[in-house]
């Protein structure tokens, strides 16, 4: 009698297991699917999700200004096939339980055919399972770590491979072989210093310690005091936000300087300069695919005609603005090119991402020059760029990478499998879709 | 990393230093809670305001930074004293409702300041001279926060001698233990809270204009700050003396971990021992009010 | 006794039923799939809203840090759908995981392999936690502010380790299951009316179990021992206990909220522990009335509503908004938005003002 039960309850776990294991058969129906249609002349919809208020909106709400910039940009061209972008702007207040529930609401109420939003990996964590059971599409303007394989995602910023890759070999050869990393206690920050710690081993370099502070707080004391026993030639920086800024401003104070042990950074841009003040920045480096002072006559026509808009009042472009803007135009030729396919009234969220599979926007539309969409992980080619920062908050191009390189979001762990455009594609060729 | 008795004595060098900051955080607490018994959860509010008006001096009027740190004491206390005369004075007699009120003020202030300076962060120039690190030997201290530890001392100083040395002290300490009894005296009691929250809010201002040179100003940076200085005055028990002692201590504790261990876990294993030490000794290290909890 | 039909008992269930039909009716009425997982997401509010209101209302006891027993259930249940969406012989570890150098899957993740046990385990962990640490705490007399304060640290460290221990959590990331829970083989849809069904039943059955509790006899206790605690325990009863009982049921309620959180959203992260998020639930129940258990739940869904859909038309100042309204009721109406409606009430009943005063008097244990 026990023993049949006992048989009874496996069996019923084993059947649940199953089902567990078979993802596709349970996913939410057909109510999953992208509810509306696009007809020819009607306004195209679509989502920008980013914090314009509260601790994120330092960087996001400049993003949320140059993607209204980008939309008014191609609607004066003529908009898409002759249809005007309409975007639904919705502030996610830097907060991540908004972040997902402003996604329902532009999916589900709006009826986006794609949203382009969220800065840090946390709010793009928080979105990812309405956009995935939603089957929408989500464009995500600036850099991560990558390890993510998700059929939803476009993203237009550097991946963790591609962002330190010259920055660490170029900073040995300058400063010497010793350095010290510093990063914001979480995922981007420790899956970069993965990659860097690949670099360095290639450039020589030596590791002299690890440190990680809280998000959001500033008291560097001890971890500067760790460094200068350490006494590293560079600093190695992914700290981020508020305690980027107090990072650099404690790090002048306790008598450290920008010509005996520079900071490398991933993050310290013109918006971090501009907030932290010139002085403390100054001399510092950053590796970004995007610069304000980029010499090209895309990039003047950007920076130039940005300011001059009711949108530019914060005088600055930076990089995060940059992969937000070239995120509009990879929109743009990828609905054209669904269009194109399929026809106008039959376009889904899906279309347009496989539609991006290798688009590429020449250096006459993207002001970092030329990129383009990887036909299999959906991350983006690009040129990254090292600058050093100038006495007065600008940066100085000091070197540049000859030619694009390829986003790999699982170079760290290639036993993982291949990000390939079904899924991610293990050794013995099994499949995995959505692994986030 | 190798641990030598140099980074070790420099760990609890800064341990001072970190404890200053938080002492100087929780100082304007200290004195509105042991004083009035009110949990005063705009603390951090009230420094965030300080941080603005000294860059609002320095930026706007020209004003130099060392003049500042006066300044922000006189505005916050001010502003101080604007909210105790509208909103406070009505809730003595509910502590929980105090805790619960300010915590309104708190989003008002934060929104308000939003509203008016954005969202971006703020900085301040400090003089050159603060602007370096001073080295005794194989120790050293970037002068900033010499400055601070020695500010830190001089109120400390000035807030036992007011409390223990002049009339008005012994006017604020016949209240604190009995409030009745001190009105049977001719004390007015209404008019002693009110000078009591407006000094604790000017100090918080002080902390700001300290604080907004270490790092930087937004309108959201008190939040980091009130949860800290509570439990700092909590620990302490709510007298001056307890608050120096348990900023001192948890200044060091937190050091000392991050310097062995690593930052975040420094900081949890210091609020585990908070609580774990409350629980032995609920009334704090050195109680203020005999009978209050 | 009461010539005021708010402490007629009668007239409590009636409201009881009202508001719970009214709440039962809504999928009759809306076929949006936004609109009725937003609600589901008011609902598990709600249930937040009664956590405090049973705790703070009717124990005397305030607690800042409800956000941990809420987290720490949300966080059981991401990892019971997590574990779900793994294959157990070629897939058994949780992506983020290998990125964090874990090549097994840690002991405490393996006890949320089943569904029934991972669900079990996010419902009890929480729940003994509270009855030790309500214990401990309630046993050295700490009350009050003192309580409150260390709620609140106790809440900021275990974000802090939450923050810290990224190969188990994820970090900051949090956790985000791929997949609804499913139940037997069939999802969970957290855009179903099965969903709102779920969490309506959680939200009507709790209330109406904490509302029965506080009109029995271990709630006249809790009562009179938040009014005066010394002499209670001269009468010979164990303060402590009743504290923390109270506590602890408070906590497993918070906990049931959790749970349906992760269900709704599919998404954890350390934002659960943010001490912001813990006050707001006190607001809720401030505004609404803490005595009152419906109050505080009307409370969360009208500021969690307002935030929602005021927030955006008011973008700048809705914080503003709010806190200047919450200043106000705490001013003027102590005992929030359903004091008002008793004091109203009473007014209407009894044109004297003695009457109303004694009868309030008698029977302070509002509805």
């Amino acid at each position: 009698m026990s023993i049949t039960r006992r048989r009874f309850i496996r069996n019923a776990s084993l059947t649940a297991a199953a089902a567990a294991v078979a993802p596709s058969l349970f996913l939410p129906g057909a109510k999953g699917a992208w509810g509306a249609t696009l007809s020819k002349g009607k306004p195209i919809k679509v989502g920008v999700l980013f914090s314009l208020t509260g601790g994120l909106a330092v960087p996001e709400e400049d993003s949320a200004l140059v993607m209204q910039y980008a939309i008014d940009e191609i609607n004066a061209a003529g908009g898409i096939n002759g249809s005007p972008i309409e975007p639904v702007i919705i502030d996610a207040k830097s907060d991540m339980n908004v972040y997902s529930e402003k996604m329902r609401e532009l999916i589900l109420r709006h009826k986006v055919i794609s949203v382009f939003g969220c800065y840090t990996s946390a709010s793009r964590k928080a979105v990812l399972p309405t956009v995935m059971s939603q089957r929408n599409l989500l464009f995500y303007p600036t850099c991560y770590e990558g390890a993510e394989c998700s059929q939803n995602v476009i993203c237009t910023g550097p991946l963790a491979n591609q962002h330190s890759r010259d920055l660490i070999p170029f900073m040995v050869k300058t400063f010497g072989k010793k350095v010290f990393f510093v990063g914001s206690n979480y995922v981007w920050p420790k899956e970069s210093n993965k990659n860097a710690k690949l670099w360095l081993e290639q450039a020589g370099g030596e590791l002299l310690g690890e440190e990680y502070i809280p998000l959001g707080s500033s008291e560097f004391g001890p971890i500067l005091n760790k460094i200068r026993a350490a006494k590293p030639d560079f600093i190695f920086s992914t700290v981020v936000g508020a305690s980027d800024i107090a990072f650099h401003r404690q790090f002048k104070q306790e008598g450290f300087s920008a010509d005996k042990m520079p900071i490398a950074s991933l993050t310290t841009g013109e918006i971090e300069t501009r907030a932290m003040g010139n002085e403390f920045g100054a001399g510092h480096f950053l590796s970004a695919p995007y610069f304000q002072a980029l010499d090209n006559p895309t990039n003047h026509r950007f920076v130039e005609g940005f300011l001059a808009s009711k949108y530019g009042k914060n005088g600055t472009t930076h990089y995060n603005m940059e992969e937000t803007y070239t995120s509009a135009y990879v929109f743009k030729a990828a609905l054209e090119k669904a269009i194109a396919g399929h026809g106008i009234e039959e376009v889904t969220p899906a279309m347009i991402r496989a539609a991006a599979a290798g688009v590429r926007l020449e250096d006459s539309v993207s002001p970092e020059g030329a990129v383009w969409i990887d036909e299999n992980n959906f991350n983006t080619w690009l040129v990254p760029k090292i600058g050093q920062c100038q006495a007065d908050g600008s940066f100085k191009i000091v070197s540049q990478a000859p030619s694009q390189v390829a986003p790999d979001p699982f170079s760290i762990y290639p036993d993982a499998g291949k990000c390939t455009a079904e899924g991610l594609k293990a050794a013995n060729g099994s499949i995995r879709k959505d692994v986030i | 990393m190798d641990y030598s008795w140099v980074t070790f004595a420099n760990a609890l060098l800064l341990g001072l230093s970190i404890g200053s900051i938080w002492l100087i955080a929780a100082l304007g607490l200290t004195i509105i809670y042991g004083t009035a018994g009110v949990i005063n959860m705009a603390h951090g509010e009230l420094i965030m305001l300080g941080a603005y008006s000294a860059y609002c001096l320095q930026t706007y009027l020209g004003v130099s930074y060392l003049l500042c740190i006066p300044l922000s004491f006189v505005i916050v206390a001010l502003f101080g004293l604007v909210i105790e005369r509208v909103l406070i004075r009505y809730l003595y007699a509910r502590p929980l409702d105090t805790l619960l009120a300010t915590w309104g003020v708190s989003l008002v202030l934060m929104q308000g300041v939003r509203m008016i300076f954005g969202n971006d962060p703020k900085y301040i120039n400090m003089p050159q001279f603060l602007s370096s690190n001073v080295s005794f030997g194989p120790l050293s201290l970037s002068a900033f926060r010499i400055l601070i530890i020695a500010m830190t001392a001089v109120l400390v100083g000035a807030f036992w001698y007011v409390f223990y040395r002049t009339h008005f002290g012994i006017k604020i300490r016949a209240v604190t233990q009995n409030k009745e009894m001190a009105a049977s005296f001719g004390i007015n009691s209404q008019r002693i809270y009110m000078l009591t929250f407006a000094l604790g809010a000017g100090l918080a201002g002080l902390a700001g204009s300290l604080f907004a040179a270490l790092s930087i100003v937004l309108p959201n940076m008190g939040t980091g700050y009130i949860v800290q200085s509570f439990l700092v005055v909590v620990t302490g028990g709510g007298s001056l003396l307890g608050s120096v002692a348990a900023g001192a201590l948890t200044g060091e504790i937190q050091s000392v971990l991050a310097y062995l261990i690593n930052d975040t876990f420094a900081r949890f294993m210091l609020f585990i021992l908070i609580v774990v030490f409350l629980r032995f000794r609920p009334q704090g290290l050195f109680s203020a009010g005999a009978t209050r909890r | 006794m009461s010539s005021n039909p708010y402490h007629d008992k009668r007239c409590q269930w009636l409201m009881y039923l009202v508001f719970f039909a009214g709440v039962g009716l809504i999928p009759v009425f809306i076929d949006d799939a936004f609109l009725l997982n937003q609600f589901a997401l008011y609902g598990v509010f709600g249930l937040l809203a009664v956590s405090i209101s049973l705790c703070w209302g009717a124990g005397g006891i305030l607690n800042l840090g409800q956000g941990l027993m809420f987290g720490l259930s949300a966080y059981g249940m991401a990892m019971t759908m997590q574990m779900q969406s793994q294959d157990p012989i070629n897939n058994p570890i949780p992506p983020f995981m290998l990125n964090n150098g874990l090549d097994h899957l840690p002991w405490f993740w393996s006890l949320f392999s089943s569904t029934g046990g991972g669900i079990f385990l996010t419902l009890a962990v929480p729940t003994l936690f509270c009855l030790l640490f309500g214990g401990l705490m309630f046993s050295a007399r700490v009350s009050g502010p003192f309580f409150a304060i260390i709620s609140l640290a106790l809440l900021s460290a275990v974000g802090t380790l939450v923050l810290d221990i990224q190969p188990y959590t994820n970090g900051a990331n949090g956790i985000s299951p791929p997949m609804p829970l499913q139940i037997f083989g069939a999802p969970l849809d957290p855009y179903s009316t099965s969903m709102f069904w779920v969490v309506f039943v959680c939200l009507c059955g709790l209330t109406v179990l904490a509302k029965l509790i506080t009109q029995s006899k271990f709630g006249q206790i809790v009562h009179a021992l938040k009014n005066d605690p010394e002499r209670v325990r001269f009468l010979g009863y164990n303060v402590a206990l009743y504290e923390t009982l109270i506590y602890t049921l408070s906590g497993f309620i918070a906990a049931v909220a959790g749970c349906c959180f992760t269900l709704i959203v599919q998404y954890v992260s350390p934002a659960q522990f943010d001490v912001a998020f813990s006050i707001t639930m006190v607001i809720w129940a401030g505004i609404g009335g803490r005595l009152s258990l419906l109050g505080s739940i009307i409370g969360a869904l009208l500021i969690q509503g307002g935030q929602s859909y005021l927030g955006d038309s008011f973008l700048n100042s809705w914080m503003l908004i709010l806190g200047l309204f919450f200043i106000v009721v705490v001013r003027f109406l102590p005992r929030g938005l359903a004091g008002l409606i008793e004091s109203v009430l009473g007014r209407l009943r009894t044109p004297e003002p003695a009457a109303h005063e004694a009868s309030a008097a008698l029977t302070k244990s509002g509805s």
